[in-house]
């Protein structure tokens, strides 16, 4: 109830009432609305993690052909190929097609359809040229990831040790429009972690020091008695105060792994990740799997609520190698769909990102959720997304959007169909399942009918 | 006898009546007088002088740990032997009271103890200063250079291009605002790119910001080329303030690349606009001063970032003595950053150096963990020490990540680092090479030449010794610390802000404070590095380091000698206005209060730093007069009239007069011949150690009387002593400071030569009498 008010306020002093007023502003009726349209807050655990994979879709294999619920068992509708992997999950997906990125102003296609994704609203000029269109610069607003973490991390109860977490699978080591799609903030772009052992140091890193450093004070003890020789008789009291003190930190550090240890036996164990795995092509699917272990990890342990996985980026090019595929993504995703070997391969490549989501959501659900109710993929959604609707007509209609997981509490097991509604009115419905709603997000010019209709 | 009769006291109960208190009116003081009368008449015969006792009567030193009533009830009942009924009462009280104070009790004892060389732990500094060293060890030696600015290059295409180079040169500040020209002949406003590269030299240890603004996508390197501080890749409107909060390490230059890419665009684009600037520690946002930069990239630094805690400075300078919690987990902390960049910088770049294979698999690492090692424990390691801190670690981790991590943190967290006076275990050279390191640098041994040195067993004997120190002495580490210790003499180091009341000193501001420092720090640069480093410079000088904002807020005295040039440079010569630093502004708005001067702080100053004499503290604390209540009275007449009674006299007819000689100068140090319509007299005195009168009127002749004061010469060499050596001065023998000071003298009072001596003695220092080493 209590955000119910905040956002209605927030509201209110949006319209120019002042807020002193906004306090009195709020008995009037016409200004209602929260009662009816919030979700109850409630103490269960909601998650989202955002699941970026570029250069769009053949729509033809992907999109489920009719609106309305998949059905059970041998009569449910059989998925199309790309989403076939996660045919495992059908009761708990849903898919929304009819959704359009309408954000319009500077930049090409690929950088408004990263830049504009997660925060519904334009980008600012600037000096970023792509092939086409205007040039431009960083996004003008927060994205939704960023806007969810402030929001939880205001409140004590959802506060959690990160707030979010971006990961990166091979998203290339520059910062520009095409290469981020999380924003803290208008010109404010967040670096998602590529590196599978760089977010293992952020995670565990505090930890892993401890152990190591419980280690090392054993051998000073050593060390000390050898020096001790040869300080005279009066710096050795200096000595020995410094080694008592080795001695107490050494025992307190023993005790804490030792608490550490009985409960990680009982819990969940840091992921083990396979050594010197380098940050390059071949080692996308290697990569990708080690940042699923941190991710699940982090959200088991609640490390954090929210998530962006960014599947390299805008204009990606990974060549998928392991699918027997030399030419880049990209190159690939430009032909015309009568090129036949180009469209089988992106039907293949499209598969092997939906079997990233499917390890992904099999992993979460194999995951119990920590207070027992459930599993983590019954308060989890995945949103998987892409910056295009289609690779070589580079629309922004139709941009793909697949949630699996219980964590919005969205009526699953369905296929949804919108008559063209701008993205940013999903983007309210993610907050509003999360707890926070808002009557606008990004550009307030396509929020006019609120979140959307019928997904809960 | 009376030690064991004394430790009988203790086991039984002490049930001697207690004693009348006729004395008790009497201070503490005054009693222990009486006492000492009446044991120099009766006691010291079998006890000594001193209670140290008598060979052939009483052998045993009288020290123990029984209370003073204790002592009395044994003296009254005993004392003395042959006639225990001659000292009882009050007379036993007053002659435990004496004794007890004097020389028996523990803390007796440690005020009695001779000053000793004591272990000391890295200071703060020290620990950011070794291993700044310890990482650039392994990169070239750092070295000194005159040329000022950064070099640029300026290329007519939207990146490096060498046929497209149109302009080469050194900037000498980075503030440009190119407008619709765009940078120069021949270069297409609309598309260029801009390399400056050099390095950022700063000398003083703090918290730095770094500052761009720009209009155009860029991105600043700092440190080494493999750090970027800010990556503005791409350029959007609305972001062209771009700030970094770093912490730097003093004397050390940063080698930075700042590279510009003004972009061809469809859309409109902005004037390429560019400029780097800093906030400086306790300084103003301004453009980094040309000063600061270097027109060669320096070999890459590293700075500490982690917090140190602050170290005791009661003896007068920093001494490493604290060991408690916080200490121990900053250096858990520093230690595990330095190990985090060792593995992503150090060690990949050492790779890089070893072109043939041998050594691989995981020789190299071997060879990199033991130079590490060696470096940090300022020694060669011997065999079991390589097997200890490098061997069983590298075969214990298959991740060499692991292995450099556990490395350094056992290296860093080891006694053998944090505690370097621990040197008795090496040769002589190295033991030496390590003493000038801490002496002149704060840190360890890490130039190529100076391990090299060590190594051959080259800084042994004495010469070499002061051939390290003299080729040292000018480094920029050494020039940092020597800066710090003028500023410590001037009693400036705890000094952040100065601000003053606006309305009777409009136009002293913060970027006004900012000018008059970097005008002091150019003024103790010029004087130390001239061939002269005449320390006298310092309090005669009849010029000082102008701006044109010093100028027009300071008048006349302070015009530049170039008035074209706007930049920091020499004023003219005014031998009444500029008396060296005494006559600085900084100095005397830091010794006096928001609206009047205050002569009191300033004749404390004097007497304490610059006579290095003794005074005690105030008996309460006072405030001042308000001059408000005193309209007609001068500061002079003020500072009278609370400071005469008699026993304020004691300390303040030697504080004031010594105060009043700066009273031309008011509270911003600007010069005044009047004070509310009356003459300023400014005529003051001093009485020297061995008690003879000086009289001066002035500052100037203040000024010149100070240059050959050898009080003041005494007290310059003590306080760079201990600034230095971080040890008392008389732990290297009783008449070193008094030799050290002949010697200054008789060397025209070469600062430089001071501070080479310095490390000579603290490089081979006679070892701690009552010290049995093992």
């Amino acid at each position: 109830m209590k955000n119910h008010l905040k956002s209605r306020r927030d509201f209110i002093i949006n319209m120019g009432v002042s807020s002193a007023a906004a306090n009195f502003a709020f008995a009037l009726p016409s200004l209602s609305w929260a009662e009816d349209t919030g979700q109850k807050k409630t103490s269960r655990k909601q998650r989202v993690v955002f699941v970026f994979t570029p250069n769009g879709v053949v729509p033809n294999h992907f999109w489920p052909d009719h609106a309305g619920a998949f059905g059970t068992g041998k009569a449910s509708t059989k998925f199309k190929r790309i989403l076939e992997p996660l045919e495992p999950y059908k009761d708990q997906l849903l898919t929304l097609r009819g959704i359009d990125n309408k954000i319009k102003g500077d930049g090409d296609g690929h950088m408004r359809g990263i830049g504009c994704l997660l925060t519904g609203v334009e980008l600012f000029p600037g000096d970023l040229q792509g092939g086409s269109d205007t040039p431009a610069g960083w996004s003008m607003g927060i994205s939704i990831d960023q806007h969810l973490k402030n929001r939880l991390q205001s409140d004590a109860s959802t506060q959690t040790r990160f707030g979010s977490l971006e990961f990166g699978v091979l998203v290339p080591q520059r910062a520009d429009t095409w290469t981020r799609w999380s924003y803290a903030g208008p010109n404010k772009p967040v670096t998602p972690i590529s590196d599978p052992y760089q977010m293992f140091e952020k995670l565990y890193g505090q930890s892993q020091n401890r152990a190591m450093l419980a280690s090392v004070l054993d051998d000073l003890t050593d060390d000390f008695r050898k020096l001790h020789a040869m300080a005279s008789a009066e710096d050795r009291r200096m000595l020995d105060q410094h080694l008592d003190m080795v001695r107490s930190v050494e025992k307190e550090l023993k005790n804490d792994l030792q608490h550490a240890k009985t409960k990680s036996d009982l819990g969940h164990a840091v992921p083990d990740l396979p050594p010197n795995v380098t940050e390059e092509n071949d080692n996308m699917p290697r990569i990708s799997r080690m940042q699923t272990e941190l991710l699940v990890n982090s959200l088991a342990s609640d490390f954090t609520r929210v998530a962006t996985v960014q599947v390299s980026n805008s204009v990606g090019n990974p060549r998928m190698r392991w699918l027997g595929i030399n030419e880049g993504h990209h190159s690939i995703s430009h032909e015309p769909d009568n090129n036949e070997k180009a469209y089988e391969e992106l039907i293949r490549i499209n598969h092997w990102y939906a079997q990233q989501v499917a390890y992904l959501a099999r992993r979460l659900r194999d995951t119990p959720e920590p207070d027992g109710d459930g599993n983590l993929l019954d308060h989890t959604t995945i949103v998987w997304t892409n910056e295009l609707g289609k690779g070589n007509s580079h629309t922004r209609n139709d941009i793909p959007f697949v949630m699996v997981g219980g964590g919005l509490g969205f009526k699953m097991g369905r296929a949804m169909q919108f008559d063209h509604q701008p993205h940013n009115r999903l983007l309210l419905s993610v907050t509003e399942a999360m707890g926070y709603p808002e009557t606008s997000f990004g550009n307030a010019d396509y929020c006019g009918d609120g979140a959307l209709t019928g997904l809960v | 006898m009376f030690s064991l009769v004394v430790q009988c006291c203790q086991l039984i109960a002490v049930s001697a009546p207690p004693i009348q208190q006729d004395i008790s009116d009497l201070s503490d003081e005054t009693v222990r007088g009486l006492g000492a009368k009446i044991f120099d008449r009766k006691c010291s015969v079998c006890h000594g002088d001193h209670g140290e006792g008598n060979e052939d009567v009483y052998p045993d030193p009288l020290t123990g740990d029984a209370t003073v009533s204790q002592l009395a009830a044994l003296i009254s009942e005993t004392m003395p032997e042959e006639d225990p009924d001659a000292c009882v009462g009050d007379d036993a009280e007053a002659v435990a009271k004496y004794i007890h104070h004097k020389f028996y009790s523990e803390a007796a004892q440690v005020r009695r103890r001779p000053p000793r060389i004591a272990l000391a732990r890295l200071t703060a500094n020290q620990l950011r200063q070794s291993l700044a060293d310890l990482y650039t060890h392994f990169g070239n030696d750092p070295w000194t250079q005159d040329e000022r600015g950064l070099s640029v290059q300026y290329f007519d295409h939207k990146h490096w291009k060498k046929e497209k180079l149109k302009i080469e040169r050194v900037d000498p500040l980075i503030d440009f605002d190119f407008a619709a020209n765009g940078p120069g002949e021949g270069i297409d406003a609309k598309e260029f790119y801009i390399n400056w590269t050099g390095s950022l030299l700063a000398m003083e240890t703090g918290r730095y910001e770094i500052v761009v603004h720009s209009s155009c996508a860029f991105t600043l390197d700092f440190g080494t080329n493999q750090r970027r501080l800010i990556n503005n890749a791409i350029q959007s409107a609305g972001k062209d303030e771009f700030r970094e909060v770093i912490q730097l390490t003093g004397g050390r230059c940063y080698p930075i690349k700042l590279q510009l890419y003004q972009r061809k665009r469809k859309t409109e684009q902005p004037d390429a606009k560019i400029s780097l600037q800093w906030v400086p520690p306790g300084g103003v946002q301004e453009i980094i001063p040309t000063a600061h930069l270097m027109r060669h990239e320096f070999p890459a630094t590293f700075a500490l970032q982690s917090k140190l805690p602050p170290d005791d400075r009661s003896y007068g300078y920093k001494r490493g003595t604290a060991i408690d919690r916080s200490w121990d987990q900053s250096t858990t902390d520093a230690a595990l950053e330095f190990a985090a960049i060792a593995v992503s910088e150090l060690y990949p770049n050492y790779l890089q150096q070893k072109e043939s294979d041998e050594g691989k698999d995981r020789g190299h690492l071997r060879s990199f963990l033991v130079r590490l090692v060696s470096t940090a424990f300022r020694r060669p390691l011997d065999t079991g020490m390589q097997k200890y801190f490098v061997d069983r670690h590298i075969q214990s981790n298959q991740n060499d990540g692991d292995a450099i991590k556990l490395v350094v943190l056992t290296t860093i967290k080891s006694p053998r680092f944090l505690y370097p006076l621990l040197d008795q275990d090496r040769s002589k050279s190295w033991r030496h090479a390590n003493r000038l390191a801490l002496t002149l640098y704060d840190s360890l041994p890490s130039d190529s030449w100076f391990i090299k040195a060590a190594k051959q067993n080259q800084i042994s004997e004495s010469d070499q010794v002061t051939n390290a120190a003299w080729r040292m002495v000018g480094d920029y580490r050494c020039r940092a610390k020597t800066r710090e210790l003028i500023y410590h003499w001037l009693d400036l180091d705890q000094v952040n802000e100065i601000t003053k009341d606006q309305s009777l000193y409009p136009g002293f501001d913060a970027a006004l404070v900012a000018d008059l420092r970097k005008s002091l720090d150019a003024f103790i640069d010029d004087v130390i590095y001239s061939e002269a480093s005449d320390f006298r410079q310092l309090l005669q000088a009849d010029w000082m380091f102008t701006t044109p904002r010093i100028e027009s807020f300071y008048g006349d005295a302070w015009r530049r000698v170039d008035q074209e040039d706007g930049s920091l440079q020499r004023s003219v010569s005014d031998s009444v206005n500029h008396v060296g630093l005494l006559s600085h502004p900084i100095l005397m708005s830091k010794l006096s209060y928001h609206r009047t001067s205050s002569p009191i702080h300033r004749g404390v100053f004097l007497t304490r730093h610059v006579l290095g004499r003794v005074l005690r503290p105030p008996n309460a604390a006072f405030s001042p007069l308000n001059p408000d209540l005193h309209p007609g009275l001068t500061t002079r007449q003020r500072v009278h009239l609370q400071t005469d009674e008699r026993s304020c006299q004691v300390c303040h007819s030697k504080i004031n007069p010594l105060g009043f000689a700066l009273e031309q100068f008011d509270a911003v140090g600007r010069f005044r011949l009047k004070e509310k319509g009356q003459v300023v007299d400014a005529s003051g005195s001093y009485v020297t150690r061995d008690d003879q009168a000086i009289s001066f009127d002035g500052v100037r002749e203040l000024g010149d009387y100070l240059a050959g004061s050898q009080d003041c010469h005494q007290a310059f060499v003590e306080a760079a002593f201990e600034h230095f050596v971080k040890q008392p001065i008389a732990a290297y023998g009783s008449n070193v400071s008094s030799e050290l000071t002949k010697r200054f003298v008789s060397s025209g009072f070469s600062i430089r030569q001071l501070i080479v001596w310095i490390a000579e003695i603290a490089s081979n220092p006679m070892p701690n009498r009552n010290e049995q080493v093992q």
